[in-house]
């Protein structure tokens, strides 16, 4: 890999400018690289470098925002030159949603975010969202997880609504691995509504998310 | 000042103004806003001081922010359209605010005033766990114990977490039911303390309109009662706070609404937070018509603003409101710790010296153990904290940043450890509802180490 185009790469994430970071991915497929060796040696080490820095916060949402919009722009880019590889540059696929009866979205863009930035596909479905909708678009995106945000108390029946619609239907069932997060959720919660995972914060969202993907799970 | 036409030319703005993705509002209305001026006004805190020493900073964010504010506007999700005022109608309004309010009826009533930078006029006690969440059985006592303490002046209810042995949901009958059942509760809370005059907000549990509006008429909170609701972080509004605006307003209600912007979010680090919570706070005023206004500045992981971060611009904020502005102000102390840890109430020292001289009229809670742990709460803790508004009033900034980094110093290094205590029926005595010796024991052992700091607790 061309040290220098790699740190050009490196330089526009970090600076949120995807038309010097589509062009320094160009280069480097011009110059012979493997669309797959571009994203495991260059982009994911500085994405992993991007969310670190904001977990100490160091770096603000805005950055993290313009970091994924680079990114989010290479892969338009390098995604159709990489058949089957394609899959082994994402993470995962994660429909993400704050329910029913919550306008809160602050948080959940945070780890929206931060999930992009560490190779999640997200598909954000905004707030106030119906567990059937959810569900719908879990489905269509072809999910490999459900994450779910509530802030407020009394929204937090609206996300146990997702969690049993999905157990308890022949078609969903084990479809989708569920995490939830928010305000008014804590651990035990999220242990006796049949959640798959639970993160504190957005920094324990990502890891959730990738042990989920590993399919160790982890307990909520 | 509210009034029906500025509630009416509310409603129009947010009806006419500017449409707007609610992306491009987030991103290049909020965040390049904020950047935008930081920059232009040369907004740099010091990154080695809680408490601002520094006058002329606070004036330029309070520019900063009123022409941030008047740039930006506030989104209203319903009509996907920003509601705008130019700045000499934000600064024409400001000087229609009230500085002065009475709160609570009979001899229970207490004055709320602005305050000033280092001003030696004490500033009220909320004392309360500010919307925390309670069981149903705990309610009475628990808010007794808060409303029962001499230092305490108004309160907040808890939120039930369920009402009537049921889960409540946003925009249900139960919701409506949990607003009444809160209010009942807080009544019974009022008389058992013996100070059934006592001013209260509450039903901050409802999140729909419906269920606050049921109980926000004079049969729940009474005239001198106060009645709130939150912006949506940032600067955001529906037609649910709209609704709950337009009910108080024809109540004659007082208006006692809050923003709480995100460190580290769409505004950036110290000097994006301070301006952004100084223009929510302008803009609760100035659009929404409120008679006092105030914040709990989040910290995106622990939840809390007792960290050197989120003081420091909620410091910078609130001195320039202070000095630019006779609004009455209130910040909300919440500490990651929770009842019975020696954290919880070096936070809350630390918050509170820092408060007040940085000239709020009020201080919320503490909402111990961030809000977020079931009953993780108790009375003695705003007791505490009363003692620390007395001990505060007057003294000046340099003083106050000794003292606040002391405190810090013993809590800096816990606040990831979360160390959220016990709940309330450990630390409290349910049949006298007096706290335990032990946690007795433990305040007064901090208090004698603040007054070796130079903190004058009596």
């Amino acid at each position: 890999m061309d040290p220098t185009r790699c740190e050009d790469l490196r330089s526009a994430i970090f600076a949120g400018d995807a038309e010097r970071g589509v062009s320094a991915a160009r280069l480097l497929l011009a110059a012979g690289q493997a669309p797959l060796e571009v994203f495991s040696g260059c982009i994911q080490p500085a994405l992993v470098e991007v969310g670190e820095r904001f977990s100490r916060l160091e770096l603000f949402l805005p950055e993290l925002m313009g970091a994924a919009a680079v990114v989010n722009a290479i892969q338009e880019v390098l995604l159709p030159q990489m058949q089957g590889d394609a899959s082994q540059a994402t993470s995962g696929r994660i429909v993400i949603a704050t329910v029913s009866g919550d306008l809160h979205d602050i948080g959940k863009n945070i780890v929206k975010t931060l999930l992009q930035v560490n190779g999640f596909q997200v598909r954000d479905l905004g707030v106030d969202v119906a567990a059937e909708r959810i569900i719908r678009a879990a489905e269509d995106f072809k999910a490999d997880i459900v994450a779910l945000s509530a802030l407020m108390l009394p929204s937090l029946p609206y996300a146990r609504d997702v969690i049993e619609l999905l157990q308890g239907s022949e078609r969903y069932r084990g479809r989708f691995k569920v995490m939830v997060g928010g305000g008014c959720v804590s651990r035990e919660w999220a242990r006796q509504a049949g959640a798959d995972g639970y993160g504190d914060d957005a920094v324990e969202a990502v890891q959730v998310a990738q042990a989920l993907m590993d399919k160790a799970g982890v307990p909520p | 000042m509210k009034n029906t036409s500025h509630l009416l030319d509310l409603i129009r703005r947010s009806l006419a103004g500017p449409l707007v993705d609610e992306e491009d509002f987030n991103l290049k209305r909020v965040s390049q806003g904020v950047y935008r001026v930081v920059r232009e006004y040369e907004i740099r805190a010091n990154p080695a001081a809680i408490v601002n020493q520094d006058d002329e900073l606070a004036d330029r964010v309070w520019q900063a922010a009123l022409d941030f504010l008047a740039a930006c506007g506030v989104y209203c999700q319903d009509t996907r359209r920003v509601i705008l005022y130019s700045r000499e109608e934000i600064e024409a309004r400001l000087r229609e605010a009230p500085s002065q309010v009475w709160l609570g009826e009979g001899t229970d009533a207490c004055l709320e005033v602005a305050r000033k930078v280092e001003d030696a006029r004490v500033p009220l006690n909320m004392g309360s766990p500010i919307g925390s969440p309670v069981a149903e059985e705990l309610f009475v006592p628990l808010m007794q114990s808060y409303i029962q303490e001499p230092g305490v002046d108004v309160t907040c209810a808890a939120s039930l977490m369920t009402v009537f042995g049921q889960e409540v949901r946003t925009g249900s009958p139960l919701e409506v039911l949990a607003a009444w059942h809160e209010a009942d509760l807080m009544r019974l809370a009022l008389h058992k303390a013996g100070r059934p005059g006592m001013a209260w907000t509450g039903l901050t549990m409802s999140m729909s309109d419906v269920g606050q509006l049921s109980a926000a008429g004079p049969a729940g909170l009474r005239p001198g009662d106060m009645h709130t609701f939150g912006l949506i972080s940032e600067l955001k509004t529906n037609f649910a706070i709209l609704n709950k605006l337009a009910h108080a307003i024809r109540l004659g209600g007082i208006i006692d609404p809050y923003a709480n912007p995100i460190y580290g979010g769409l505004g950036g680090g110290v000097e994006g937070q301070a301006v952004l919570i100084a223009a929510a706070m302008i803009a609760l005023s100035a659009f929404f018509m409120a008679a006092m206004v105030g914040s709990s500045p989040t910290h995106p992981f622990n939840f809390n603003d007792t960290g050197p971060e989120v003081m420091r611009a909620a410091s910078l904020a609130f001195q320039a409101l202070a000095r630019n502005s006779h609004l009455m102000t209130n910040l909300t102390v919440t500490p990651v710790g929770g009842p019975g840890t020696r954290t919880l109430l070096y936070e809350c020292l630390a918050f509170t010296v820092m408060s007040t001289v940085s000239g709020i009229s009020r201080i919320l809670g503490p909402r111990s153990a961030t809000g977020s742990i079931p009953g993780h709460f108790s009375g003695l803790e705003a007791r505490f904290n009363g003692e620390v508004l007395q001990a505060a009033a007057g003294m000046e900034r340099g003083q106050a940043e000794q003292i606040v980094q002391r405190a810090l110093s013993k809590y800096a290094d816990q606040l990831d450890k979360k160390p959220y205590g016990m709940p309330f029926q450990e630390v409290y005595d349910l049949d006298t509802v007096q706290p335990k010796a032990g946690w007795l024991a433990l305040v007064e052992e901090v208090k004698k180490e603040a007054i070796g700091w130079g903190l004058p607790l009596a």
